[in-house]
């Protein structure tokens, strides 16, 4: 099976271990990985700011890159729930709102293209240490995935799971929201922390790289020894 | 108290609230109590919960969808039973309409149970204004009203930021209470002195939960029976009902009322459900003898046909105000309006303008919390990002910095050359900051980020570099 | 006939809505909808009656209400223990003949009075008097028309002969529900209300759908029960009603 990988911008740049490991799972699943290096970011930033019209132009680019795909796979709910959104952006749009349905209908975030698509519950993955998983809002309320990446994690050898209080509340990142509410941002992400800490937890494991870089950094910044680490990392210990 | 209950400035009013730690104790407890108790009575209780969101969804739409006829059949209904019925289209008109049966009746005392609207037109402070003592019956908004007016910080709990021994401390000074601050005793004291207040009325104003074109009727829905007294005892009844406020029949009144408790409470039904139509029947001995319905638009026709529509389906129940992450950190007085929450923040900019009130659409993560809640199907995050669009696009309030760093993002993001150069230019450009991997003291836009987190330095190699070189290597 | 009311400023008012939904005034009467939804229906749908006193009788523990079962043999004797547990009168009673026929006259005409306990019968009449007795009294009690088993929710109508205050100044209350009153819950009370109105005009001035005693949350979230209405109170189900 072929996969157009939209690796998004935060792995391209910041958490390029997190797109090896994405790779290399879907490779050992049988999958042909693609990576069509004009992408760019997805528009994310500015949308959500209310810049629409910027926005716009990024998400032009992106269709263009994209819609050759069979299947479109981005490690990021939230990103590729943008995917999932632009046919609303371009709603009336007589050319764009076509291009970005299709668009839309082969885009998949990671564990749920696994789970639903090739249909594997367990990627013969092992890891040993006791991790929590933060279930990112964008990934669960608005893509509507809950259940793939815990089935994932269930069958991951050695993994010793506890499940993280509070785990439907926002980490407070929320894209622009956490430098220009900085101080609201810091209550709410200090509210997730002290419930990783309550698990006991030694990783905390996520499928959207902007809430984990929110969660490490704050975690680094006070000194917990916590780790982070995206869902792909772990599927892909063996 | 009008829409807007601060001066200050957006951000010193979160860092009160930040600040405040009973405050903060109080709405964590009651959001996390009042989650369990609604997830009991709505997804657990009730397997197709889903079903009933969108049956009060199709209600609310459709009333929308044809309120000039509603009102019309409400307001002729009224009629017929005797009841006088006002269309106010501003907060003045409402207030002197009301100003003018008060002095009709020479009015004095006056009991009022809870009512959003009635806050809105600030009702209260004209009839003070007429020399009318008006107490508050609903307890919270009683002992706010007791401390100086306090404004309310929740639009189901009014008083949720006090704790007990401010409430006895108030009661004390303020009613001559000598007692503890159980919060028995001081219900109790509530309740002895304001019976007083109920037999003595001459007026009693209330607000609407929903009214019913179809029989000219409205319900209240309260769990203390003080609306049932301020609508029995006195002679005269005012009812101020925000425009959007009906149903066609008992039978869709029905469907919201058990929505509203629901989501609101967690309760099936809240102690008292009262459905009220026109003034007492002849022989009647309680009751009101004259029966007036006040309908105010105040900005809503505004909103009628935009694209923030959807908001006029909200009937108050606050469950959105109980779930967001934001609320719960920074309290209601931080929105600086009546309504807080996801719902203040939609609602307070359309109906009291932006400049007072357009930090609210940003004090969000845009999390869905609220829209995953709304028993009306309220697509409140994708409002609150309409929001910002407007403030970007139309109202041109954005900050100068913000414009430039998003078009310099539009050009970026949007051209694969100009990406791929900057990102490439990201680990020198950001190397005087980086120590080891991380930045800790970031430039331009990373300054807010580091002030509370660490943030990562560019991968010296980039996902993509590594992927091509990969492919070049014939892996 | 009550005099008709009057409206006000109601063309502008209703033209400027038109306007903003960007269509000319409706004003003929539109068809009731047919919605697409329906979940009410289902709740407890086909449940006996036996089976929607038991959802009831588990709900009166969450709203902290006794509730009493007898049949009417037992009625007088069962509603004495609960108004004597209330600490007796004076007691405020609705003006209704069922009270007679379900054989309480003994009990509330001889038995009480003669026992200090002062039972005072709703008489429109008497005017504000009624209010002032209600006010005195300890316990009032009326009887449900409509019974919603899923809320355990009591309904009433007001009339010359059962005024609204009866369930709201006495400290207690009492409700006799009469079994074959239940239903599964609002939904059937809401259908019932609509087809009195279409068959005979009219509405009651007011319709009290009453759960449990009063209470209040809002002092820090804790509950009190007691509030501005009774503090308490009972039902009791009738069997063979």
């Amino acid at each position: 099976m072929k996969v157009t990988l939209f690796a998004t911008c935060i792995v391209d740049l910041f958490q390029s271990n997190v797109g090896k490991a994405t790779v290399e799972l879907l490779e050992r699943l049988g999958c042909e990985v693609e990576f069509p290096p004009s992408q760019v970011c997805c528009g994310q930033p500015a949308y959500n700011s209310g810049y629409v019209k910027e926005a716009k132009e990024a998400m032009k680019r992106m269709i263009e890159t994209f819609e050759h795909a069979e299947y479109i796979v981005s490690p990021s709910g939230s990103c590729a729930f943008m995917f999932r959104e632009y046919p609303h952006v371009f709603k009336g749009d007589p050319v764009w709102e076509p291009r970005a349905q299709k668009l839309a209908d082969k885009t998949y975030e990671l564990t749920q293209f696994i789970v639903e698509v090739l249909g594997i519950e367990d990627v013969g993955a092992r890891f040993e240490g006791n991790v929590t998983y933060h279930t990112s809002c964008h990934m669960t309320r608005l893509l509507g995935v809950k259940e793939p990446p815990m089935i994932l994690l269930k069958n991951v050898k050695g993994l010793k799971f506890t499940e993280l209080p509070g785990k439907e509340r926002c980490c407070g990142f929320g894209g622009t929201f956490s430098v220009k509410n900085v101080a609201i941002s810091e209550q709410m992400v200090d509210e997730k922390v002290h419930h990783v800490e309550e698990t006991g937890a030694q990783y905390l494991v996520g499928a959207d790289a902007a809430c984990l870089m929110n969660i490490g950094g704050r975690m680094e910044r006070l000194g917990k020894p916590i780790k982070v680490l995206h869902i792909a990392e772990v599927l892909n210990s063996r | 108290m009008a829409m807007k209950i601060s001066t200050e400035k957006f951000n010193d009013r979160v860092e009160q609230g930040i600040h405040d730690s009973f405050m903060r104790g109080a709405v964590a407890g009651a959001q996390d109590g009042m989650g369990v108790k609604r997830r009991v009575v709505t997804t657990d209780e009730l397997s197709n919960w889903e079903d009933w969101r969108n049956h009060a969804e199709e209600i609310r739409q459709h009333v929308l969808a044809n309120l000039d006829y509603y009102l019309e059949q409400l307001s002729e209904n009224i009629a017929q039973r005797g009841g006088h019925v006002f269309f106010a289209q501003t907060k003045e008109e409402a207030n002197e309409y009301i100003r003018g049966v008060v002095q009709r009746k020479k009015a004095k005392k006056i009991v009022k149970s809870k009512s959003m609207v009635t806050e809105e037109i600030s009702l209260n402070a004209m009839l003070e204004e007429e020399g009318c003592e008006v107490v508050e019956t609903d307890l919270g908004e009683y002992i706010l009203q007791l401390d100086d007016h306090d404004p309310p910080s929740h639009i189901v709990v009014p008083a949720l930021h006090k704790n007990k021994e401010q409430i006895r401390d108030v009661f004390a000074q303020k009613i001559g209470y000598t007692k503890t601050s159980t919060p028995e005793e001081l219900a109790y004291h509530a309740r002895v002195t304001l019976r007083e207040k109920f037999l003595e009325a001459d007026l009693g104003i209330t607000g609407c939960n929903f009214a019913v074109a179809e029989t000219g009727s409205f319900c209240l829905v309260t769990n203390e029976g003080n609306a049932d007294l301020v609508t029995a005892l006195p002679k005269t009844q005012i009812t101020v009902m925000g425009m959007e406020r009906l149903v066609p029949t008992f039978e869709e009144m029905e469907v919201l009322v058990s929505m509203l408790t629901r989501s609101a409470v967690g309760q099936k039904l809240t102690s008292y459900i009262t459905v009220l139509t026109g003034p007492r029947e002849e022989l009647d001995v309680d009751g009101p003898e004259e029966f007036h319905l006040v309908i105010v638009d105040n900005g809503r026709s505004d909103i009628l046909g935009t694209e923030f529509q959807s908001i006029l389906q909200c009937i108050r129940c606050g469950a959105c105000i109980n779930v967001c992450p934001v609320y719960r950190h920074i309290g209601g007085h931080s929105y600086g309006s009546i309504y807080p929450g996801p719902v203040g923040a939609v609602l307070s900019p359309l109906l009291g303008g932006y400049d007072d009130f357009k930090e609210l659409p940003y004090a969000s993560t845009l999390c869905g919390a609220c829209t995953e809640v709304c028993p009306v199907k309220i697509p409140l995050h994708q409002l609150l990002h309409k929001h910002r669009q407007v403030i970007v696009e139309k109202e041109g309030k954005a900050p100068f910095s913000e414009k430039m760093l998003m078009k310099a993002f539009g050009l970026g993001a949007a051209s694969p050359a100009l990406y791929n150069m900057g990102s490439k230019m990201a680990p020198v450009a950001m190397n005087p900051f980086t120590v080891g991997d991380k930045i800790s003291k970031g430039p331009g836009p990373l300054k807010a980020w580091t002030e509370i987190r660490e943030f990562p330095a560019p991968n010296k190699e980039r996902f993509r570099d590594w992927f091509k070189n990969r492919e070049k290597g014939g892996e | 006939m009550a005099k008709i009311g009057t409206i006000h400023n109601r063309d502008s008012f209703l033209n400027k809505i038109s306007k903003s939904l960007n269509r000319p005034r409706l004003t003929g009467p539109i068809p009731r909808p047919e919605w697409k939804y329906q979940p009410q229906h289902e709740v407890f749908k086909g449940a006996s009656p036996d089976e929607l006193l038991d959802i009831m009788k588990v709900h009166c523990q969450k709203i902290h209400t006794n509730l009493y079962e007898t049949d009417l043999k037992g009625l007088p004797d069962v509603l004495n223990e609960v108004v004597e547990g209330y600490g007796g009168g004076p007691v405020v009673i609705s003006k209704d003949e069922r009270f007679s026929e379900w054989g309480l006259d003994s009990l509330l005409k001889k038995e009480w009075p003669s026992r200090d306990m002062a039972v005072f019968e709703w008489d429109y009449t008497l005017g504000d008097e009624n209010v002032r007795r209600a006010e005195q009294a300890n316990v009032g009690i009326t009887i449900s028309e409509i019974t919603l088993a899923e809320s355990a929710t009591v309904v009433l109508f007001s009339d010359k002969d059962h005024g609204r205050t009866i369930n709201f100044l006495p400290a207690t209350s009492i409700m006799l529900i009469p079994k074959s009153t239940l239903v599964p819950r609002f939904t059937q009370a809401a259908v019932k209300m609509r087809e009195i109105h279409q068959q005979t005009g009219r509405v009651a001035s007011c319709i009290n759908f009453i759960t449990g005693p009063s209470n209040s949350a809002d002092i820090e979230l804790n509950l009190v029960v007691g509030v501005h209405g009774p503090i308490k109170a009972s039902y009791i189900v009738i069997h063979d009603l």
